[in-house]
């Protein structure tokens, strides 16, 4: 066990009790009390707080098993009508429940390092998960659980590559059951446990006449019931009581726009950051006139103003729920199609995250927190590949491990990808925490992160005995990077030093407050996306999908 | 603790260096060639944990009239931008008055003025006292922190890698982490609110000149760091006959030229920081007053450790006259860091400056009159460097020095802090707690916590009290304890 990662990590997490918490402590304390005081017909009615449930039932009753515990430290916590209700006793409490709930992707690291294979490379990973940047800031400075939900995720593909897929379904659909945003996932995980687990697996692609011959319904059947099994327990009583539309209608509020209040860093936030150029280039240039464009003048304050409800554009054309799905479902499709030509856990994980980047980068109404979900999920992939290991000369971590059957070697373009994603969208989390205290944590949270994992991961890569030597005699963590890559990285240092302070140094708190806001998203976004065409160029190289019956 | 203890240290209770999770740690940063980042990682690192503590309350916020030492530094700011110079420590406003040496007094004047270019309401002249703000807060305790991280942290820096030059690398590294993250400086001046680390740092300075014979230069820093907090005294015989024995060794005229070198930068460095106030008898009287308050002939009934510990069997202060036990004490102090004196005269060797600075200062904390629990940091700060030299006792002493200023912190309500720091500290310097040994004793120390929670907690249900009735009848019953 890793004991030191585990006293480590909660050092640093309760020594960030006192740092700024969102409106998310308060929807959680909001949640205590209406699962704690109220029956269960009531706990998608009710509505004295406008923080209401809008988790699946699952979640609920994670709320109430800690509501028991809460109404023991002081039963004020657990009253509905007490909104706001956060003394230093209270606070206290909830952050505990937060380390303590991070127990569960501790144990599913810990499975983790042992099924992968002990190397440093699972190490590193594992560090990197329990200590992870966008994990502390977003559960335990912001609050929220995700250290708790990741962890059961993790826990399910730890399942998946073990082989144990019945397990490792019936874990995702209870995790759907506490979380629905693991929904942009789902697809991944219903194409790999159809093909792996209700067809005959050989490894091998099946010819078409004999998909039903393969087809194996006991399997299927046993999926099936179980999946249907924790969802009737989570929906059942909900179902019994008429409540479905009402429990949808708080689960997914399709009211909301295009945006999050301040851009995540997706393809919308580079959609609306062209927008506003062309808002200033079509009102303050004669290019509108010259291409006749018309600007929708009620757009013009609407976008950047943190405004919640629908997006509208002053020179593009508006994007609708139904566009982002089509987008959504279009960049999926090709990673589906991998892996159910070839149902691998190489494969599987791949996918999985690709199909959490399509609905980061086009979904509707992203939240900036979900690109752990891309983070998390490419970590995973990364633990599953072979690394060197610094002790054992220059070939090491060559294809020779036995105990890693059917894993690829670690390549640079992994760690590109993942590093740079990574940066980007923990730095488009930092906006979350507007508070001057919180600036040097998550400054430097982020900034160690990158170097001690960055490092690490470096060195993790296996030598190439042809590769150029100009790349080995470097020792920087950078080494692999392009050029373009390093100025992105680098760029960072004077971005975020004008968004966090210059900005205010000159313009003050209240003047251009969308600027920094702005330059911290779309700066995000460019990186975000670059990173998942890199992630996407290795998974399709390496897979060699596309030209597969070519070689056969 | 004998200086003469060179042999490396194999006592039983010391912990091997591979349980040590940080030794570990720097063995990984060696092999995948990245000593060059790690002094970084370790200086962020290091930075982060003060910065996350310094969100915690400071010394008397929000406690009128008089607040606390938070209020006490951010008064001399005010007063030094306010206040021509000459009027710094003759000030009879009757509020927290400037009794520190002048270089407290010119960082504050540098402190104040950047601070009321960002916001004048901070030092405004007599307006601002007991001002709080977040805003104010946090630029005080990034003042801190800046000084902190010019002076002190990088002194340590210099100080492994001149203290370990011909070790393996992975020792300086395992010492850096754990000097830096020792937790009585951190909860003090990162927590209560205080500049300790600036006057250690300086003191930290010195010793780097003096592992490197820059002799000079080293008197110097110590001068600085005496010019900036008077308690800097506590190491000054260490120094003292640690120069002494060394020119003794020049034969007769290169001692000569030694000693005019060093008289000169002591009396140059001294005479520079006092220039302002020495232009009249009475101003450098008055100067001198407010630093020694003793001369006034005013003492505080705070007695020391020893005496604290004697009291319970022989009330002294029933028993001697106040003036008595003063005289008692200083002979007591003399006499107990005066081996250690001329030993260090007699054979002024680098490692022996180090353990006669323990001396010295232990002397002056354990048997001087009027300590501050405070004060614990100054013998601490020796023992730390020492942390892989004599391992045992750096973790001990450093969990017993965080453990006595408990009462202070609880005060305060920076317990979880504190409980975190020293739990890391046991953590980091047993290893892991295999050793049933280490166990036990942080066992003991925790659930000493556990019971006086336990009350505090049943008390606070009944009578709805904040102060919290175990620790005023234990702390009153023995009140030397905490001052």
């Amino acid at each position: 066990m890793q004991t030191s990662l585990f006293v480590l990590s909660t050092v640093l997490k309760v020594l960030l009790f006192p740092t700024y918490h969102s409106t998310d402590f308060e929807v959680h304390r909001n949640w205590l009390a209406i699962t704690h005081s109220l029956p269960i017909s009531q706990w998608y009615i009710e509505k004295t707080s406008e923080w209401t449930l809008d988790y699946p039932p699952f979640f609920a009753w994670f709320e109430k098993f800690m509501s028991i515990f809460a109404a023991q430290v002081d039963p004020k916590i657990v009253q509905v009508d007490n909104l706001n209700y956060d003394t230093l006793a209270t606070i206290y409490f909830q952050r505990t429940t937060v380390i303590i709930s991070e127990l569960v992707l501790f144990w599913a690291l810990q499975r983790m390092l042992t099924v992968m294979g002990n190397r440093p490379l699972q190490k590193i990973i594992n560090w990197s998960l329990m200590l992870n940047p966008g994990l502390l800031m977003v559960d335990n400075m912001h609050f929220q659980y995700n250290g708790f939900l990741y962890g059961i995720l993790v826990h399910s593909l730890v399942d998946a590559k073990q082989g144990k897929l019945l397990r490792s379904g019936i874990l995702f659909a209870a995790l759907l059951n506490f979380k629905h945003i693991y929904l942009y996932i789902a697809p991944s995980y219903f194409a790999f446990l159809l093909r792996a687990y209700c067809f005959e697996n050989s490894g091998n692609s099946i010819r078409a006449r004999s998909w039903i011959s393969a087809f194996r319904p006991l399997n299927f059947l046993a999926l099936g019931v179980s999946v249907i099994a924790v969802f009737a327990a989570s929906l059942g009583p909900f179902v019994a009581m008429n409540q479905l539309p009402q429990l949808a209608g708080r689960l997914f509020p399709f009211k909301r726009g295009l945006t999050h209040s301040y851009w995540a860093a997706n393809f919308w936030a580079l959609y609306s950051f062209a927008d506003r150029i062309m808002i200033v280039l079509v009102s303050k240039t004669p290019l509108g006139q010259y291409f006749n464009l018309a600007l929708d003048e009620s757009a013009l304050s609407a976008t950047t103003r943190g405004l919640v409800g629908d997006t509208a554009f002053g020179v593009l054309p508006t994007v609708t729920a139904q566009h982002t799905l089509i987008l959504t479902v279009l960049l999926q499709i090709p990673s589906l199609i991998s892996v159910f030509r070839k149902p691998t856990f190489d494969r599987f994980i791949g996918s999985v995250v690709l199909s959490a980047f399509a609905s980061f980068l086009a979904g509707w109404h992203v939240h900036e927190k979900a690109i752990l979900l891309c983070t998390v999920t490419m970590s995973v992939a990364i633990a599953n590949q072979v690394g060197a290991s610094p002790n054992s000369g220059v070939n090491a971590g060559a294809f020779s491990t036995s105990d890693q059957k059917g894993s690829s070697a670690l390549t640079p373009r992994d760690v590109r990808a993942f590093m740079i994603v990574s940066l980007a969208g923990y730095i488009g989390l930092w906006p979350l925490f507007f508070t001057r205290p919180e600036t040097p944590i998550k400054v430097l949270i982020t900034a160690i992160w990158f170097v001690v994992i960055g490092s690490g991961l470096d060195q993790c890569i296996p030598k190439q005995p042809k590769s150029n030597n100009s790349l080995l005699s470097s020792k920087s963590m950078l080494r692999y990077f392009s050029i373009l890559e390093r100025l992105y990285v680098f760029g960072c240092i004077p971005v975020q030093i004008y968004v966090n302070i210059v900005h205010e140094a000159v313009f003050g708190q209240d003047r251009l407050a969308f600027l920094p806001l702005m330059m911290t998203s779309v700066y995000a976004a460019v990186g975000v996306v670059y990173g998942w065409l890199l992630y996407s160029a290795t998974y399709f190289s390496s897979n060699k999908v596309l030209d597969k019956k070519k070689t056969r | 603790m004998t200086h003469s203890s060179t042999s490396p240290t194999t006592t039983p209770e010391a912990p091997k260096l591979k349980n040590l999770a940080l030794y570990r740690y720097a063995t990984w940063l060696e092999e995948n060639q990245l000593k060059r980042t790690a002094v970084w990682i370790a200086v962020a690192a290091a930075v982060l944990v003060r910065w996350t503590v310094g969100l915690g309350p400071y010394s008397g916020q929000g406690v009128p009239p008089r607040f606390g030492d938070y209020e006490a530094q951010r008064h001399w700011m005010e007063l030094t931008i306010h206040r021509p110079i000459q009027e710094w420590y003759s000030d009879k406003s009757k509020w927290w008055d400037l009794d520190y040496p002048p270089l407290t007094a010119y960082v504050s004047w540098i402190c104040g003025f950047v601070g009321a270019k960002i916001n004048p309401d901070w030092f405004a002249w007599e307006t601002s006292r007991g001002y709080e703000s977040a805003d104010a807060k946090l630029y005080m305790r990034s003042t801190v922190l800046v000084f902190e991280l010019l002076i002190y942290i990088s002194s340590i820096v210099v100080f492994t890698q001149r203290w370990f030059a011909h070790k393996p690398w992975t020792r300086q590294h395992t010492a850096l982490l754990l000097i830096l993250l020792q937790p009585g400086v951190i909860l003090i001046d990162s927590g209560h609110f205080q500049y300790n680390t600036v006057m250690l740092g300086l003191v930290v300075w010195a010793v780097n000149f003096f592992l490197s014979d820059q002799d000079v230069l080293g008197s110097v820093a110590f001068c600085l760091a005496l010019g900036f907090k008077q308690m800097a005294l506590y190491f000054s015989p260490a120094v003292f006959a640690y120069l002494l024995g060394k020119s003794f060794r020049q034969g007769f005229f290169g001692c000569i030229w030694k000693l005019i070198k060093l008289g000169l930068a002591v009396v140059l460095t001294l005479g520079l920081l006092f220039s302002p106030w020495m232009q009249s008898k009475e101003e450098a009287l008055q100067v001198v007053h407010r630093i020694f308050p003793v001369f006034r002939g005013l003492y505080q009934d705070k007695v020391a450790n020893v005496w604290c510990a004697v009291n319970i069997v022989i009330k002294l202060r029933e028993r001697f006259a106040i003036q008595d036990l003063v005289r008692f004490s200083t002979l007591a102090t003399l006499l107990s860091f005066l081996p250690s004196l001329v030993h260090l005269i007699a054979k002024p060797t680098k490692r022996g400056l180090i353990y006669g600075l323990i001396n010295s200062s232990l002397s002056f904390f354990l048997l001087s009159f009027q300590v501050h629990e405070k004060s614990i940091l100054l013998p601490a700060l020796p023992i730390t460097l020492l942390i892989l030299d004599e391992p045992a006792m750096g973790a001990m002493f450093n969990t017993l020095a965080t453990f006595s200023m408990f009462p202070l912190l609880r005060q305060e309500e920076l317990t979880t802090q504190y409980y975190i720091l020293l739990g890391l500290w046991v953590w980091m310097t047993t290893g892991t707690f295999n050793n049933v040994s280490s166990l036990l004793k942080f066992l003991s120390a925790v659930s000493f916590h556990l019971f006086d929670l336990y009350i505090s907690l049943v008390f606070l249900n009944s009578y709805n009290s904040i102060r919290t009735p175990l620790a005023n009848n234990f702390f009153t019953h023995f009140p030397s304890i905490i001052s």
